[in-house]
């Protein structure tokens, strides 16, 4: 099915707009005023620090969301299950929104045939207040005047209209950045899909060659993807060509070392690892025991379906006063298996556990022992609710 | 006078939850047979293993137990199907989650026992007590420090 193509917008104010071609708003554009979708879900820029998921079925809106923010760490499964799930819809997705709406499809809270799926590769995303951190501090600009920022070359370009009217432009190496705590969020630096292999289509700017820039780079994943992608092309939306064998190649190469990286950091942000069994358990102790059960994280973790009928919330009582509250054992239990790691928990947070850590060590070992990846495939159900073992059985009786 | 826990002398506490056709009458079967098990065990009954929801053996821990075991009917002879099938699918998480939390593995067994196998749920007692008294209070007991 895999098939690459360069691709862009048709309509130059589109693909000016868009972040490398236009590709994604002109698809969805073509798609409403078609009638092959009955509505889009994008996301509209407030400022730099400030992006929020709008549906809606009328393409101006969409185009004027074309663009990428990279200081909105928005999920939006949650989004597609409370507001769209009805509907028949397009949207972008991360790799972490794809994987998110897959989990969904599992328990029923989608449909998959109506969401169609564009997907955006993701190096990453910073927290807005990192990022006006950043500014200030290692920018020397005032984080309010702020208009725009960039991503090229491994490079962090800010765009300031300071007071007087004088415009400022500076770039700093991500990795500069992070060396100095500063970039991408903690989840973003040790995700390790990058490339949204379960959407329909996965666009991007890797392998797009020099100089031919304004272009979107798209590989077409499923059968729903190759749909729409006719669709925009036979109505006149978009322009593609072949995409080159060195654009093939050079994405791979990007993937594979943006993957490496990710480990790495993996290893090197897991303070835990160091420690000790019964260190390990102060840690865990500790670090939960100062939730104030606002249910926030629940609320926005992409892979949990229980709404308010929760066993999480059930059990859990206040007057217990467990070391650990029966509501936090029980959501890290159940996400074992189906945790994407996406950090949307810890970013919601209000008393900042280290969410992200927490649930990645227990549902990492998990997967890793169950073979599993939550959010790549339909088919394969949560462990957890299997009736039988994903191994050979006999070997793990104790 | 009432005493103060702290003057008391620790016992372990194990939690078993058994299921009603097999590893309960099972443990009916030890006391039957006049076998002698250690104060230590305390027996929930459940209809089948299959109805162990992993929140409970979960909130036996936090309750305080020094270990929870798991047993049922032998894999095939579930009154129920194949839902111990699913027990042991659960067990696995379990596992990892106890040791993941920093917890000995020890503090967490699954043994299927059949209603005629008194000696072995005896013998499991009398293990669980053993090792579970080397390796101290659970650090999950508020009124224990190791
Ligand atoms: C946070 C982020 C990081 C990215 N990192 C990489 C990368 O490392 N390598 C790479 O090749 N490509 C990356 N991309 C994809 C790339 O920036 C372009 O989005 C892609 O090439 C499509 O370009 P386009 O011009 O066709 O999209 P456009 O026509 O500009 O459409 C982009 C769509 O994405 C939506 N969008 C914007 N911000 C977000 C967001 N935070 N979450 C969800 N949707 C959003 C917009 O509403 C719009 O509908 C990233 C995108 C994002 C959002
Ligand atoms: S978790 Fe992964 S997919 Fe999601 S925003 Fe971060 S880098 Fe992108
Ligand atoms: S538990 Fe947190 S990191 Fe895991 S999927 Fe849910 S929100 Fe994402
Ligand atoms: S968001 Fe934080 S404080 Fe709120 S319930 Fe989750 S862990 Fe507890
Ligand atoms: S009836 Fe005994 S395990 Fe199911």
């Amino acid at each position: 099915m895999s098939r690459c193509y360069l691709a862009w917008a048709k309509d130059e104010r589109i693909r000016e707009k868009g972040a490398d071609g236009g590709f994604v708003t002109a698809t969805l554009v073509s798609a409403l005023e078609t009638g092959f979708i009955d509505a889009a879900l994008v996301v509209e820029k407030k400022s730099v620090y400030e992006g929020i998921p709008v549906l809606t079925s009328n393409p101006e809106v969409v185009k004027e969301c074309a663009g990428s923010l990279h200081a909105a760490p928005i999920n939006l499964t949650k989004y597609v299950v409370e507001y769209a799930a009805e509907k028949r819809i397009g949207l972008p997705t991360k790799p972490c929104d794809a994987r998110g709406i897959i989990e969904q499809a599992k328990r029923r809270q989608v449909n998959l045939d109506n969401i169609f799926m564009i997907g955006l590769n993701c190096g990453g995303t910073l927290h807005p207040l990192r990022m006006r951190e950043m500014a200030a501090d290692l920018y020397g600009l005032d984080p309010d005047s702020v208009v725009k920022e960039e991503i090229k070359e491994g490079k962090i370009f800010l765009e300031s209209k300071e007071a007087g009217g004088k415009e400022k432009e500076a770039g700093i190496k991500i990795d500069e950045l992070e060396q100095k705590g500063y970039g991408r969020r903690d989840a973003c630096k040790s995700c390790v899909t990058k490339i949204p292999t379960s959407s329909d289509l996965a666009c991007g700017n890797w392998g797009v060659p020099k100089g031919e820039e304004k272009k979107t780079f798209v590989e077409v994943l499923t059968a729903k993807g190759e749909a729409i992608l006719k669709n925009a092309i036979d109505s006149g939306y978009v322009c593609i060509e072949e995409a080159p064998g060195e654009g093939i190649e050079m994405r791979k190469k990007i993937d594979a070392g943006m993957r490496k990286l990710a480990e790495s950091w993996k290893e090197r942000m897991d303070a835990v690892n160091a420690l000790s069994r019964s260190e390990r358990f102060d840690f865990y102790v500790n670090a939960l025991k100062n939730c104030i059960h606002c249910g926030a994280c629940k609320d926005v973790c992409p892979v949990c379906a229980c709404e308010k009928d929760a066993k999480c919330l059930d059990m859990n009582d206040e007057r217990d006063s467990y070391a650990i509250s029966m509501y936090n054992v029980l959501r890290i239990f159940h996400l074992m298996d189906s945790c994407i790691h996406c950090g949307q928990c810890e970013d919601v947070c209000p008393v900042d556990i280290p969410l992200t850590l927490i649930q990645r060590r227990f549902s990492e070992r998990m997967q890793r022992h169950l073979g599993y990846t939550p959010g790549m495939s339909v088919d394969e159900k949560p462990p957890l609710y299997e009736t039988e073992l994903r191994w050979s059985a006999e070997s793990m009786v104790k | 006078m009432v005493k103060r826990l702290a003057e008391e002398k620790w016992e372990p506490k194990i939690l078993a939850f058994c299921c009603n056709w097999c590893s309960y009458a099972g443990a009916d079967a030890a006391g039957m047979e006049r076998r002698q098990l250690p104060p230590a065990i305390r027996v929930i009954r459940v209809m089948c293993s299959g109805r162990i929801d992993p929140a409970f053996v979960l909130m036996g821990l936090l309750e305080g137990a020094d270990a929870v075991l798991v047993t049922g009917c032998h894999i095939g002879d579930c009154h129920y199907v194949n839902a111990n099938n699913k027990t042991r699918n659960r067990y696995e998480f379990l596992k990892e989650f106890v040791d993941e939390l920093g917890l000995e593995p020890d503090r967490l067994w699954l043994r299927w026992i059949s209603a005629s196998e008194g000696a072995l749920f005896a013998d499991m007692v009398r293990e669980v007590t053993e090792k579970i008294k080397k390796i101290g209070p659970s650090p999950l007991r508020r009124d224990w420090k190791k």
